[in-house]
């Protein structure tokens, strides 16, 4: 009787599933692999990315008549330039996964749950079984990094706590910068050799993680490890851990540089291996007339919006939602509905002016060009007939630029290919003062006469039923390895003709004679090529030229401790609510940056220092 | 079964003394279930000759003859001396009043004993009063209702039972002396006396009910009925006809009725009305602190409890203390409700009749700014933000829709629209009628009750004749009920009940939570007054144009905005809601066991069934072509032409329409035993319960499994001298939801009462006048509460809950067409959960000053323990993927309660009444998880349960200046300016954050529930009034633009959302005009303004209210008009409902806290008719 009753109670038939259905068999398991990616392809939405929306590339005006339309709190990260963050409700919250934020500690215990458990399914092949442990170490390994990014000293979760862990066992500590860098590049080793070099059967696994990507990876956890931000930076010497630990090394250590240069070195080799190379221009549909010029933009272009190409070392599969965000409305149809272009990604003067002279150097050495006269008035000539509507007046500064300038970013008077039109002999164009190109309202308005072209496919078209080409999105392209090994070469050696060559490579694509050359040919620092310094500092802008806009300026910015001077100034842009050319033609500040040295890593919430005594608050916050 | 203990009939009443006599003599049983002793056991006569009998003799003669048992003692009989005999064909009463006359003997009868008394009272002289001439008199006794009363006794005072009783149709006749007092009494009623005089033959008497603390019975834990002395545990009973109020909402009448419930009502939204009740306050902080709620042993929900018809309650009581709910093991920490319906009652079939036709409105309706204010406002909104924005409405389009809304002369309503959004929904009123019959009768073998009731609440929208179906609302309720008692054998009852709750609702289309299309109002409410028109006039293009052209605009985001007369119009969902119930109980009495022994046992089993279905047309919308309008040409623009976005005719979608289905089953046997032996009594109960829900909706195979309960449970009691009594109880009882090892429980408890005017001592001194009756008890015991944590979150606590492949996922591919989703995480494993444990004692005291002044006065307190909440230490760098939760948390509670009435007859057409309840909780922390705040006015450990965290507001800002210079808020957004709120920066460390956050204000959850209501009458009218009000309670007006109607969560920010200004704010808001730093609303934004819409002291308001709860004034006609028509009484009475109501705050109905933009509380107003036949 009484056992019947207990009976009773028993409700639960043996086979209701549980965690441990999850590896059930191979196919499951794939199912909780995928899960564990869930997190990285999130980290490709733009929005969510600090290295995009805090950087000064792009920014997003404020208050718009409708805040909502990158999504409720979409515009947060581009919001802290505008001194909004906090800690009390961090934006970008990546530690508890609030405000565009992601929680990556699930993720990461989802990695250990997979690691823990991969002996479970019996029918998985033992080379599948070697490559998803890989996967799942460098997605735990990648998430680290990109906590360690944002927030520097961060606890280490390699494994996972029982569910019943005692309080002592998890509140964990921070662990100093070295050690998780340590702890990543650990792991990446441990990931790239039981990885594929290429995926082989693209249709289905192309996204997934290869022994390359996860080469060229370690390469850029290493510079970040050896640049100012977290090698001897005395800013943040005083950051310690409840119990005294050091959580930055108090010293400068060069031999950081040697490791990433070694790294990147293997990367570039193993990127060759896999045959990667630079883009080469494939056109698709049909198109009217094409000439040089134009086909030299589109190829610039096409390393990024042309998915899964050669140059692309690292694609993550979603795709690009934003281009109606950063087009400019550049056809009647377009114009005629409002609602197809939004435009509100806007790129501040500054931002503009990075990108050379047509000579190949920086606008204010260029000893050639008008950096005085560069916000006078100019028609378009027949030498710019390609790049400026003929006899259409705009700033002198969009003159003589170089070819980057032209494909990457599009402004009042410039032409533009596509949208519908596929002649390059009678191009669209843009017209901000008073044409289909300004603002039609408070919301739909960019608010400094600059759009990211770059990342606007040239078939996308917009009209009363938009089409917009979608792309997957880039993580890490071959240029940028380039460029990283120049910049250790000039860390460890100096200026050397190794570390130009490399520099000189990603320059030929854009049509720009070699550094040396250029430098010395037209600026007014010719030496500039010839100390470390100056080279580093080509560097830096040839790096922020060639990623701009692919949301890798922040990250550099901030590993280079440089991204506090470019956010001195106020944002500047054309008055675009003018509609006489005189009166848009006047420099207005949009608003002015709040960026402190407390802003190169983020505030953790004050929340979860209070769950967590043992953790430290980042240091000035 | 019964409750038998002490519970006695004299008859002639007030012979407690011979009672005890009889005690000493022997041992007997006693039904109260059969306390009519009928006429009929008189009727038996004896045929008996001889001499020189003894008494005993006689009485063994009686006893071979009748059957009747006779109990006497043989000392009382030993004096008695012998007698000659000469029955033939006597009747019973006459051959004992003879046989015992002699021997100073009385005797009562009992159901099937006769009961051989000493007679106490002195022989009356008989012989020494001359006889001053015999009249016969003849009269019918009657309740106050009018129906006649059966058994009723008329004896002569002073006599020794010399007297009659009256038949079944009330009448008596009795020959009597002049200038006799002729006493008439009946239990549960109060004693008439009259004197004969000289000349008159007929003597009516009316009976009203004596209402003696003590004697009443009460339902207590499964169906057990207890007289209310013998209760050592706190039960508070309710005359169900107090519940009765013009509303079909019976939760709505709780508030202030019950000593000890808290009850409050946050919105007047129709099926979304229920009255939040928490039994003596909320004193968990765990998942759900509301009672358990059983209607005749059935575990029903709030809306049954809120459906339920007055008519049909026989009895509502709540179990307060551990003693009163123990039985009900790990349910009953939070409290029972527990509600009985009507049995039949043998005697000529009485239907009971009732109409009503109730007008409700809401108690305050908030008021909107108009139109015209609202467009100078936005603008003022936009140019006070940003000093480049542009206005939004144009000096032209202001004064176009100043005309349109003052309708000047050649004013436009198209081009210039100004609507007033809620009178174009709504009306101002909506009328609901109620019909209710009752029919009930029997014989003594079978009784019935049966009940129907129809009940029909109308839409308050307006109807537009363009359409060829009726979208207006209506929702009709029919309600069957049969309880049927059967006594299939002389110890066998059977009791079948057969109930159907059926709902029938056909009305506009919504996606609210309750079925009815109240979202309407929270859309008129978020509509742009001025955007556009609800409809528009055919232009010269659509004059034979079929369709409504409804108005609208293209929204800045590029869809069409929302035109809620749109949302009314176009098209009409129906949807229909049944619950049937079948119940059959047994109940046997198993004396040929045992004496005292029976049996009860129950099988019920209930189906529920819900279905809807949705048809709609797509609305066309229009705007007004301006260019034309220009040109004074009247012509449109029609907005939606895509394909298959506008049509006239009807769709139907079958994937809108939801069906729901659920079943439920309930086994119960129980076993009673009672026993007496001279003054102890004894009495002792056994009870066990089965239960199981089924859900066909169940969304995961966790939910899908049967819901089950198991229970046993015991009550064993002693008295000693109806003085003296102790009682134990307990609940042992398992729930599915937990590990094996934690799922049976045990909940002891024990109480004890004494009733000191019981005492000899009191009742011989003078303080028994005074004091009329003077109880004490006290009880202490264990309850539990196993409803801690929501069913969809956790249905099993010690299983994980994963749902494969509804997880996070990834997609790969050149194509990105390869995609597999991970596992969702639910819930981990916890095989440690159990249930909350409530450690409950209760004092109580109750008294009766001069008999008619009532006082039961109770004191509790409580610490509860294993309370279920999240583990506030495990940081998010462990990766969990959902909330682990443990039985960690403790809280106390104590408080009072206090009830109190009186009742004062001065003539036979005049009384009086009046009845009290105060109730006063409050209950805090005790141990709660918490973050190690460095502050201590952080923590919630020692705070009141319910109190809220804030801000301190000082002021509003002076200037831009000021709100830079203060301190920072942390609550992003942008920054303070001039005419925001200005915070206190309580530790001091330059921002405004978390760390400023102070327990400000009362809990949310009253503290203080107070009811106080006053009757009285004269001859046929009543009158009836009803306070009722509450205290010690905050609430924060929500400042947020949230439009959450699903939660009822509704913020009152003007512009966002598409929201309206509330007139309040737009005639005191902070403006750079008039900077008034106490202004209502601060600084205008057309966006969220994060810094103003913090939970702060600014928003804080004092939520006491008193209100005029319900007013009712009846006549009853006399009875003579309508006798005629059959009836036995007929009444007529009107009532309102919060009627008025005293608070501090007036922007709307104080009880409805801070959800201003809420449905209103209802007012009602209603007539009703009332008839017996």
């Amino acid at each position: 009787m009484l056992s019947s009753c207990k009976k009773y109670l028993d409700v639960v038939p043996d086979n209701v599933a549980t965690l441990e259905s999850s590896f059930a068999n191979a196919n499951e398991t794939q199912a909780y692999l995928f899960g564990c990616y869930n997190a990285l392809q999130n980290l490709s939405d733009v929005r969510r990315n600090a290295g995009f929306t805090t950087s000064g590339e792009i920014i997003f005006p404020f208050p718009l008549q409708d805040q909502n339309v990158l999504g409720p709190g979409g515009d947060g990260g581009f919001q802290i330039l505008r001194g909004t963050q906090n800690s009390a409700n961090p934006i970008l919250n990546y530690w508890d996964g609030y405000n565009m934020g992601l929680d990556l500690w699930q993720p990461i215990r989802r990695c250990n749950t997979l690691i823990e458990n991969i002996d479970l399914p019996k029918d998985l092949p033992l080379y599948n079984k070697a490559r998803w442990i890989a996967e799942a170490k460098f997605l735990k390994a990648y998430y680290h990094y990109w906590l360690l990014r944002m927030y520097g000293p961060i606890p280490i979760m390699d494994k996972n706590n029982p569910v019943n862990a005692t309080t002592e066992e998890v509140r964990v500590k921070q662990q100093p910068v070295d050690s998780c860098f340590s702890y990543i590049v650990g792991l990446l080793d441990e990931a790239a050799k039981d990885l594929p070099p290429v995926i082989q059967n693209t249709a289905l696994e192309e996204g997934r993680i290869t022994s390359t990507i996860a080469l060229a990876v370690k390469a850029e956890v290493l510079a970040t490890q050896a640049s100012p931000l977290f090698n001897g930076n005395p800013d943040y010497v005083a950051m310690k851990r409840q119990d005294g630990t050091s959580l930055f090394p108090a010293a400068y250590d060069a031999g950081k540089w040697q490791k990433a240069l070694d790294a990147t070195k293997a990367a570039i080799d193993a990127a060759n291996s896999s045959n990667a190379s630079l883009y080469d221009l494939k056109l698709t549909g049909s198109i009217t007339h094409l000439g040089d010029s134009i086909r030299q933009l589109l190829t610039l272009q096409g390393a990024v919006v042309d998915s899964w190409n050669q140059e692309q070392i690292w694609t993550l599969n979603p795709q690009f939602g934003w281009q109606y965000m950063a087009s400019p409305r550049v056809t009647a149809d377009a114009a005629a509905n409002v609602f197809a272009v939004y435009s509100n990604f806007s790129v501040p003067i500054a931002e503009s002016e990075l990108f050379y002279t047509d000579n190949g150097v920086p606008i204010n050495e260029d000893k050639t060009w008008d950096y005085a006269g560069r916000y006078t008035l100019q028609n378009g000539d027949q030498q710019h007939f390609y790049y400026i509507r003929l006899n259409y007046p705009t700033a002198k500064g969009n003159f003589h630029r170089e070819a980057r300038y032209y494909a990457d970013v599009s402004f009042d008077g410039a032409n533009w290919f596509g949208s519908g039109n596929t002649d390059d002999r009678n191009m669209n164009y843009v017209n901000a003062v008073n044409g289909f190109a300004s603002p039609p309202d408070q919301l739909r308005y960019n608010a400094t006469g600059y759009w990211a072209k770059k990342l606007v496919h040239y078939q996308s078209t917009a009209g009363a039923s938009s089409v917009w080409q979608g792309y997957s999105w880039p993580f890490l392209r071959l240029p940028a390895l380039w460029l990283l090994y120049a910049e250790c070469l000039n860390e460890v050696n100096g200026p050397t003709a190794e570390a130009y060559s490399w520099i000189d490579k990603v320059r030929a694509r854009a049509g720009l004679q070699g550094v040396v050359d250029s430098w010395n040919n037209y600026s007014r620092t010719p030496g500039k090529p010839s100390t470390k310094a100056g080279l580093r500092s080509i560097i830096h802008q040839e790096r922020r030229i060639e990623l701009a806009f692919e949301g890798q300026a922040g990250w550099d910015l901030r590993r280079w401790k440089e991204l506090q001077n470019v956010l001195t100034g106020p944002v500047q842009g054309w008055n675009v609510f003018n509609r006489t050319v005189n009166g848009y033609y006047q420099v207005v500040n949009v608003f002015q940056p709040i960026f402190g040295l407390r802003n190169y890593f983020y505030p953790i919430q004050d929340y979860d220092i209070l769950t967590n005594p043992n953790l430290t608050q980042t240091l000035y916050w | 079964m019964y409750e038998i203990l002490a519970f006695h009939i004299c008859k002639p009443p007030g012979c407690i003394k011979k009672f005890f006599l009889v005690m000493r003599m022997t041992v007997f049983l006693l039904f109260f279930a059969l306390m009519q002793v009928s006429a009929e056991g008189y009727s038996q006569s004896i045929t008996y000759r001889g001499k020189n009998i003894t008494l005993k003799q006689v009485f063994n003669e009686i006893n071979k003859q009748t059957g009747y048992n006779v109990f006497w003692s043989s000392g009382i009989i030993a004096n008695a001396p012998r007698m000659d005999v000469n029955f033939e064909n006597t009747p019973l009463r006459e051959v004992l009043e003879t046989c015992l006359q002699r021997a100073h003997l009385t005797y009562s009868i009992e159901e099937k004993s006769i009961i051989i008394q000493a007679d106490t009272q002195a022989p009356a002289p008989v012989e020494d009063a001359l006889p001053p001439g015999t009249i016969t008199i003849t009269g019918t006794v009657r309740d106050t209702t009018g129906a006649v009363m059966a058994g009723v006794s008329i004896v002569i005072a002073g006599s020794k039972d010399e007297g009659t009783v009256t038949d079944n149709n009330g009448k008596f006749v009795l020959d009597v002396k002049e200038g006799a007092v002729i006493v008439a009494s009946f239990v549960g009623y109060e004693q008439q006396r009259f004197t004969v005089v000289a000349g008159r033959a007929v003597y009516n008497v009316v009976m009203p009910r004596d209402v003696k603390l003590g004697d009443e019975i009460v339902v207590t834990a499964y169906g057990q009925k207890q007289r209310k002395e013998a209760i050592v545990g706190s039960v508070s009973s309710i005359n169900p006809e107090q519940l009765r109020t013009p509303t079909s909402n019976l939760t709505n009448a709780l508030a202030g009725q019950v000593a000890g419930m808290i009850s409050f009502q946050r919105g007047g939204q129709p099926g979304l009305d229920n009255s939040q009740f928490f039994i003596r306050g909320v004193t968990t902080f765990g998942y759900s602190p509301s009672p358990l709620i059983l209607v005749d042993n059935i575990e029903l929900s709030t809306n049954d409890l809120a459906r339920l018809n007055v008519d049909d309650i026989a009895s509502f009581s709540i179990l307060k203390d551990a003693s009163a709910a123990a039985l009900y093991g790990a349910r009953g920490a939070n409290g029972v409700i527990l509600v009985t319906t009507k049995g039949g009652k043998s005697g000529k079939a009485r239907i009971n009749l009732r109409y009503e036709r109730s007008i409700s409105k809401p108690t305050k309706t908030v008021e909107l700014a108009d139109p015209v204010t609202y467009m100078k406002l936005y603008n003022e909104a936009v140019a006070t933000r940003s000093a480049v924005g542009i206005p939004q409405f144009t000096p032209n389009q202001i004064q176009g829709a100043e005309a349109t809304w003052t309708k000047s002369p050649g004013y436009n309503p198209y081009l210039y629209p100004a609507v007033d959004w809620m009178s174009t929904l709504f009306k101002k009123q909506t009328t609901t009628q109620r019909a209710n019959l009752g029919l009930s009768g029997g014989t003594e073998f079978a009784q019935y009750y049966i009940s129907g009731s129809y009940d029909r609440d109308n839409g308050i929208m307006q109807v537009n004749p363009v359409n060829n179906f009726n979208s207006g609302m209506k929702f009709e309720n029919y309600q069957l009920r049969a309880n049927v008692n059967m006594k299939v054998t002389k110890t066998t009852e059977a009791i079948v009940r057969l109930w159907g709750n059926f709902n029938d609702y056909t009305g506009p289309i919504t996606s609210d939570q309750s079925g009815f299309a109240t979202d309407l109002y929270d859309q008129a409410l978020h509509s742009n007054p001025v955007a556009f028109p609800a409809f528009f006039a055919p232009d010269s293009a659509n004059m034979g144009t079929k369709h409504i052209l409804f108005g609208n605009n293209i929204h800045l985001t590029g869809g069409l905005m929302s035109n809620p007369y749109a949302s009314l119009m176009y098209g009409y969902k129906s949807f229909s809601e049944s619950r049937m119930s079948a119940q059959f109980e047994v109940n046997q009495d198993l004396r040929f066991i045992t004496r005292g022994l029976n049996f009860h046992g129950l099988f019920s089993t209930n189906r529920y069934a819900y279905f809807d279905l949705v048809r709609n047309y797509s609305p066309f919308y229009y705007s007004i072509n301006p260019s034309d309008a220009a040109i004074n040409k009247y012509s449109l623009i029609w907005l939606n032409d895509q394909p298959g976005a506008a049509q006239e005719y009807l769709s139907y979608d079958p994937s809108r329409n939801n069906k729901n289905v659920n079943t439920y089953i309930y086994f119960m046997g129980t076993v009673d035993y009672s026993h007496s032996f001279g003054d102890h009594n004894i009495a002792a109960t056994l009870v066990g319960t089965r239960e199981q829900t089924q859900t066909a909706n169940a969304s995961t195979l966790q939910l899908s499994l049967p819901h089950r309960n198991l229970g046993l449970a015991g009550r064993l009691t002693y008295n000693y001298k109806s003085r003296y009594y102790v009682e134990g109880n307990f609940g042992y009882n398992g729930s599915e939801r937990f590990a094996p090892n934690h799922r049976f429980g045990f909940f002891p408890t024990i109480g004890g009462g004494w009733i000191v005017s019981n005492e000899k001592l009191w009742q011989n001194s003078n303080i028994s006048n005074i004091v009329t009756r003077l109880k004490l008890r006290g009880s202490y015991g264990l309850v539990g509460n196993d409803n801690i944590d929501r069913v969809e979150n956790n249905r099993f606590f010690y299983l994980s809950s994963v749902t494969p492949h509804a997880g996070p996922g990834a997609y790969f591919g050149t194509r990105n067409n390869f995609t597999m989703n991970g596992p969702s995480i639910q819930n981990y494993p916890n095989p440690d959960a159990t249930w909350e444990t409530s450690h409950k004692s209760n004092l109580a005291v109750e008294f009766t000053l001069y008999k008619n002044f009532n006082v039961i006065a109770e004191y509790y307190w409580e610490f509860r323990k294993n309370i279920f909440q999240p583990r506030g230490y495990i940081p998010v760098t462990e990766g969990l993927e959902s909330t682990v939760k443990a039985n960690l948390g403790t809280a106390y509670a104590k408080g009072l309660d206090l009830h109190m009435d009186y009742k004062q007859t001065f003539t036979k057409d005049i009384w009086i009444s009046g009845l009290g309840n105060l109730t006063i909780t409050s209950s805090r922390y005790g141990h709660v998880e918490e973050p190690q705040y460095k502050y201590a006015y952080r923590f919630q450990s020692g705070r009141p349960i319910n109190q809220q965290f804030g801000y301190i507001a000082e002021r509003l800002f002076v200037d831009d200046k000021e709100a830079l210079n203060s301190p920072a808020p942390a609550f992003g957004g942008p920054l303070p300016q001039g005419g925001d709120i200005k915070y206190r920066d309580v530790n001091k460390d330059g921002i405004i954050n978390q760390d400023d956050q102070v327990p400000i204000g009362l809990p949310t959850t009253p503290e203080i529930i107070y009811g106080f209501g006053i009757s009285a009458g004269f001859k046929g009218f009543d009158i009836n009034a009803f306070f009722q009000g509450l205290a010690r309670e905050s609430f924060f007006m929500n400042p947020t633009s949230q439009d959450d109607r699903w939660n009822g969560y509704y913020g009152t920010t003007p512009f966002v959302n598409n929201a309206q200004i509330l007139k309040a704010y737009a005639n005191n808001h902070w403006s750079e005009e008039n900077q008034n730093l106490y202004a209502l609303w601060p600084r205008l934004a057309t966006y969220d303004i994060p810094n103003n819409q913090q939970q702060s002291s600014w928003w804080l308001r004092d939520g006491s209210f008193m209100r005029l709860k319900s007013l009712e004034i009846g006549y009853t006609l006399p009875k003579r008009l309508i006798r005629k028509a059959y009836m036995s009484n007929l009444r007529i009475y009107f009532n309102g409902l919060n009627l008025i109501t005293w608070s501090h705050f007036s922007l709307w109905d104080p009880e409805m806290a801070g959800q201003g933009f809420g449905y209103p509380v209802q007012k009602v107003f209603n007539i009703g008719i009332n008839a017996n036949f």
